[in-house]
């Protein structure tokens, strides 16, 4: 047995007693008495720690900062322990059951907390999408007839369309060609990608009032055009437009918005694979002759196609949820900007209709099923390679 | 602990593996012939002001009077930039006077701070196990998990809070204990893991089923066993992945302002920064001045945490943190 | 490690122990905010919390108000949050049990809160004929659903206003129109003058278009009188009605007259309201005539001095002359003592006069034991007698858009209206269809 193999030794001592209190020292030799009583006392002192600190915790009159230290390390500590005592507690099991049981215990927190608080609402969504605009009854599948039929919808359904495809496009295009020039750079490139990044660290609030004064609109007689694109335009001695009312731009300005924001995503992750292609493979090919362009589309490029996957995945995924943009900034219905998640949200919490914006969900729950097939096949085919 | 019996250092060299291989990468030195040439520099410039302009409108208006930052565009503060009456920091004062900014700035901290660790300890786990463990449905609870990312928050608060302040139950029996969560930072903290989770599994898994099958192979040749080589071997490699989603999920959730609100509260006790600002700013939005200098205090946080941890990732990793 | 190990089992079953009873203890916390209790709970949590969708400065006010009248005796602590997304938050809360009292200012919400777990006012222990009394008829009436009240009226504003430059009017020779062809004949003699009579914007991001509807609003009442105007209302009456067309029409006779509204009636979709009345305070003014709620007040320039710079004229007869109002109710989604206590003392004259004279808010009391000297200034006062007046002998009327079914008055009817100024006069029909098809059967 070499030196790693001790820890998975010693739980064998375990099955026999609930283990040594750990304040007197860990020797086997205790009585078990001592030893009963040790673990009775610790787990009553430990009981009585976490009831006075969940009581704590909500005591609004407490110190701010212990109050914030306390949260901090309760909430901290408690997962390591979890997780280190499931562990403890397979390694506890006969020896046949350990290694099958053990990967449910690794992701076993996960889809508990995954199947609570997502799985249970989008089941309950599904249920609400067939009934009334209270959610109940069952008016088959009316809802999703309207989801198809009305014109707003279809309206909806064809600008999503549009930001499923523009902005994972330009979004991971400009990430990659970022990344792989900036690759280049002899200095100023830590700089460079934080200025990208920037974006991300910006709250929603901040960066829909960033936007707004950039396409911020005053038609003539009401003041001086503050906007940047409307600025230009005066200064060029032209009317300013009111740009998020005007097809096309108003789609696409909004999807300038979201690009600007998630890019820098995109940026990051690309990144750290471009740096992570093995220098030899890059450098062979070089001394073959391959100038840097065709280095980067023949060798980096396919060495970093998972990552490329991922990263498209989640930006269609974010493109396809898209609702606080197009909401807050200018009028949906009246510039005719609307998509999907922002029509559910209109139908399920303004026009009280929840039928409605249940079955839009669950419209948009379905609209994932081929991204998610595109990423099985991935899944099992990097298997294989393996 | 006695050493593992492959030591990172030892990846130097696995250039077989087309698959994006961690740490394997000496970094050229002054004959480097990757770096320099115009065209990256331009490039990179060119996108670089294009990104930084719109921020920097709001920067500029946020110290700008009141007045001014109605009337005129930001860009025209460039022609009298000494002059004194062009610039103020009034708006700050206002946006931070307004009151309540330290305890909600704690508050925030107090949310943000283990919503980070929980859901990277727990997807961490999760993700090395759909990479390196063989055990039955894991296709298909990997596949639910990415599917997963699509179902918008707004869906699920409220059979959430219900949970939180009722409990479920069918016909008598118990589903979920009515554990008053409702109020408490629990409950955010798992509202936030669990809107997080299916990302973080996404990239983790990614970068950790990518990292060179031979050091785990070799590891359990040895005999470790999975906690073993998940905690000591595959955690310390992952280091950068785990930074990034650090990252990610912190800005995320120090910016977020519908889940605190739902689950902790709106009071002025119990508000969280966004909160705070967003009262600060109300809904009829034309006071630039106030809106700006109020978005910039809220960058403040996630903009040093970010310039502090950028290392770990913008930089990808660099020789020196791995020998060889 | 070998510790920590042995350590982990009894560790990992007190986590989920405190887990479970660790929250117990915290019903008896005192101060605790926010603490859900299902509704039907009738113990002292020691808060009251109010979601309203009013603007951070007003809320600021009220807490204000509240700090030194309500929570300086009660033993609770009654706090009011101001909510950007109201009806997201609002609908959230109330389904997830974290609500106490909600300030709506729809009485359409108020009908659907009951599905939602409002409280009745009778089952709270109030007595309706008080009430009645305290608020007048109509208000009460509003707020009716299968013979009881859920909703205590707490605000009023007043809507039928149109403001003007005083000073420059005067200058100017203009005179205060009292009909509505008094009202043309002025818009035609600003023309003749050389400048622009109306300032007018619709622009409310995913509100855009309701100040529009006000407008339709006041003309329908002094066109087709109050009792078809409660008709259009509860659907009784089409909306592509004849009598909705007629109003359609005159409210077309400003938006359409040649010259009459500063960028053209196309444009006023994407003017934002706030930004609307800004040229009239220009010099010479930009624009003569602002119609426009009373809270418009706020967003004048801090300079301007009422009645000095602007001033204001009842909205002209056209056929019959009449009052529209908005206002907000307050619903209880939870029975418990110190929710009664407040609402109660929140409606009650104490409250409501202080409110009144504060000048950070330009609330009006629909408390008809309210003095119109409790007001900070002469416009509140004076609105808020037009206001009382109104609601005393029956003929004030509440904003339409705000009774209908909220994916018309919260929907179609602003986009309609939109669409209206976007197109033209010639629409008018199409558009009053397209809002009566969508009307929810």
């Amino acid at each position: 047995m070499t030196a790693i193999d001790e820890p998975a030794a010693e739980p064998e001592q375990a099955p026999t007693a609930p283990g040594p209190a750990p304040a007197p020292a860990p020797r086997r030799g205790l009585p078990p008495a001592l030893r009963a009583a040790g673990v009775v006392a610790v787990l009553a002192a430990a009981v009585a720690l976490l009831w006075l600190t969940f009581g704590f915790l909500r005591d609004a009159d407490a110190n701010r900062f212990v109050l914030v230290g306390v949260a901090i390390t309760v909430g901290a500590a408690g997962v390591f322990f979890l997780y280190w005592a499931m562990n403890w507690a397979v390694d506890a099991l006969p020896e046949r059951f350990r290694e099958g049981v053990r990967p449910y215990v690794f992701v076993g927190p996960a889809m508990v907390i995954l199947a609570v608080f997502l799985v249970y609402p989008v089941i309950n969504t599904i249920l609400i999408s067939l009934g009334d605009a209270q959610g109940e009854g069952f008016v088959g599948l009316d809802n999703y007839r309207f989801v198809f039929t009305d014109s707003s919808m279809l309206r909806a359904i064809r600008n999503t369309a549009g930001w499923i495809i523009i902005v994972p496009l330009v979004g991971v295009s400009v990430g990659l060609a970022f990344a792989a020039l900036t690759d280049r750079l002899r200095r100023g490139e830590a700089v460079a990608k934080s200025l990208i990044f920037l974006p991300m660290a910006i709250s929603f609030v901040g960066a829909a009032v960033v936007w707004r004064l950039v396409y911020s609109f005053r038609p003539e007689g009401f003041g001086t055009n503050i906007g940047l694109l409307n600025g230009i335009k005066s200064g060029l001695g032209m009317s300013p437009t009111p740009w998020l009312q005007q097809d096309p731009w108003n789609n696409l300005l909004l999807m300038v918005i979201m690009i600007w924001m998630q890019t820098g995503f995109a940026m990051v992750v690309l990144s750290a694979a471009i740096k992570s292609v093995p220098d030899e493979i890059i450098e062979a090919a070089r001394i073959d002759g391959a100038s840097e362009f065709q280095v980067f589309r023949r060798i980096v490029v396919p060495s970093i196609a998972p990552t490329i996957a991922v990263v498209t995945t989640y930006m269609i995924i974010n493109a396809m949820k898209v609702f606080d943009i197009v909401f807050v900034i200018g009028d949906p219905r009246t510039n005719k900007t609307e998509v999907i998640a922002e029509r559910m949200i209109q139908w399920f919490f303004i026009s009280n209709n929840d039928g409605r914006g249940g079955a839009i969900a669950v419209v948009l729950f379905l609209a994932i099923i081929p991204v998610m097939v595109w990423n099985v096949r991935r899944f099992r085919e990097q298997e294989v390679v393996r | 602990m006695t050493a593992l019996p492959v030591e990172p250092a030892n990846l130097a060299g696995t250039g077989t593996d087309v698959g994006s291989a961690p740490p394997a990468r000496p970094k050229g030195g002054a004959g480097d012939v990757r770096k320099g040439g115009w065209f990256p520099r331009i490039a990179v410039l060119v996108v670089v002001v294009l990104w930084v302009i719109p921020t920097l409108g709001v920067l500029v208006t946020s110290f700008r009077p009141e007045e001014l930052a109605d009337s005129t565009g930001w860009w025209t503060a460039f022609g009298h930039v000494f002059d004194g009456g062009q610039w103020t920091l009034q708006n700050y004062r206002d946006a931070l006077d307004a009151g309540g900014f330290q305890n909600a700035f704690l508050n925030s901290l107090a949310v943000a701070v283990p919503a980070t660790i929980i859901p990277i300890t727990i997807a961490a786990f999760a993700a090395y196990a759909f990479s390196w463990m063989d055990f039955r449905g894991r296709y298909v609870m990997f596949v639910g998990v990415v599917g997963l990312m699509v179902v918008p928050l707004q869906m699920a608060l409220i059979p959430i809070l219900r949970l939180y302040t009722r409990g479920a139950s069918i016909g008598g029996w118990t589903l979920f204990p009515d554990f008053d969560l409702s109020g408490s930072y629990l409950g955010v903290w798992l509202a936030h893991t669990a809107f997080g989770l299916p990302l973080a599994v996404y990239l983790l898994r990614n970068y950790i089923g990518s990292l060179p099958s031979e050091i785990i192979e070799s590891a359990r040749m040895d005999g470790a066993d999975h906690f073993t080589i998940f905690w000591r071997l595959v955690v310390p490699l992952s280091v950068p992945a785990l930074a990034a989603f650090a990252i990610f999920q912190f800005l995320w959730v120090w910016n977020d302002l519908l889940i605190a609100y739902i689950f902790l509260g709106g009071t002025r006790d119990t508000r969280v920064l966004t909160i705070a600002l967003a009262n600060l700013v109300g809904s009829r939005g034309e006071n630039w001045h106030l809106l700006t200098s109020a978005a910039f205090i809220s960058m403040a946080l996630p903009l040093a945490v970010f310039f502090a941890l950028q290392r770990y990732f913008v930089r990808g990793l660099t020789a020196g943190a791995v020998k060889g | 490690m070998r510790i920590r190990r042995f350590m982990a089992i009894p560790i990992a079953v007190v986590l989920l122990a405190g887990a479970c009873g660790g929250d117990d203890d915290d019903d008896d916390a005192a101060g605790d905010d926010n603490a859900a209790t299902e509704s039907g709970g009738g113990e002292d949590t020691g808060s009251v919390n109010i979601l309203s969708a009013v603007e951070p400065e007003e809320a600021e006010v009220v807490q204000g108000v509240l700090d030194s009248t309500v929570n300086d005796d009660a033993d609770y602590t009654a706090e009011i949050e101001a909510s950007g997304d109201f009806e997201e938050q609002f609908e959230i809360r109330a389904e997830g049990g974290t609500l106490d009292i909600a300030l709506l200012p729809q009485p359409g919400q108020v009908a659907a809160a009951v599905d939602q777990g409002a409280v009745a006012l009778e089952d709270m222990g109030f007595e309706v004929d008080q009430l009645t009394d305290q608020f007048g008829d109509y208000l009460m009436s509003l707020v009716e659903v299968d013979g009881k009240h859920y909703g205590m009226p707490t605000n009023v504003n007043l809507k039928s206003m149109v403001w003007y430059p005083k000073d420059d009017f005067d200058a100017a020779g203009y005179e205060v129109p009292d009909t509505w062809d008094d009202l043309l004949a002025l818009s035609d003699q600003i023309v003749a003058d050389g400048s622009t009579p109306w300032c007018v914007g619709y622009e409310s991001e995913g509100a855009t278009g309701w100040p529009a509807t006000d407008w339709m609003e006041d003309i329908m009442l002094r066109t087709a009188g109050p009792d078809t105007y409660d008709q259009w209302v509860n659907h009784e009456i089409p909306f592509n009605d004849p009598a909705v067309l007629t109003a359609t029409e005159r409210f077309g006779e400003i938006m359409f007259g040649d010259g009459y509204v500063l960028g053209g009636a196309d444009q006023t979709p994407s003017i934002a309201f706030g930004d609307a009345p800004g040229p009239m305070f220009e010099d010479p003014p930009n624009c003569w005539l602002h119609r426009q709620a009373s809270f418009i007040n706020a967003f004048f320039p801090a300079e301007a001095e009422a009645g000095v710079d602007y001033d204001w004229f009842p909205f002209p007869e056209i056929d019959q002359q009449a009052t529209l109002i908005a206002g907000e109710f307050a619903v209880a989604f939870r029975d418990a003592p110190e929710v009664r206590d407040f609402l109660e003392q929140f409606a009650g004259e104490e409250v409501q006069c202080g409110m009144g004279g504060e000048t950070g808010s330009s609330r009006l009391s629909p408390n008809l034991d309210v003095e119109a000297d409790c007001y900070a200034n002469e416009i509140l006062a004076d609105s808020s007698e037009i206001v009382s007046a109104a609601l005393e002998d029956g003929t004030a009327r509440f904003d339409a858009s705000d009774q209908m079914p909220p994916e018309v008055g919260s929907g179609s009817f602003w986009t309609g209206m939109m669409t209206y100024m976007q197109e033209g006069p010639d629409s008018a029909e199409g558009v009053l269809g397209d809002i009566e098809a969508s009307w929810p059967t």
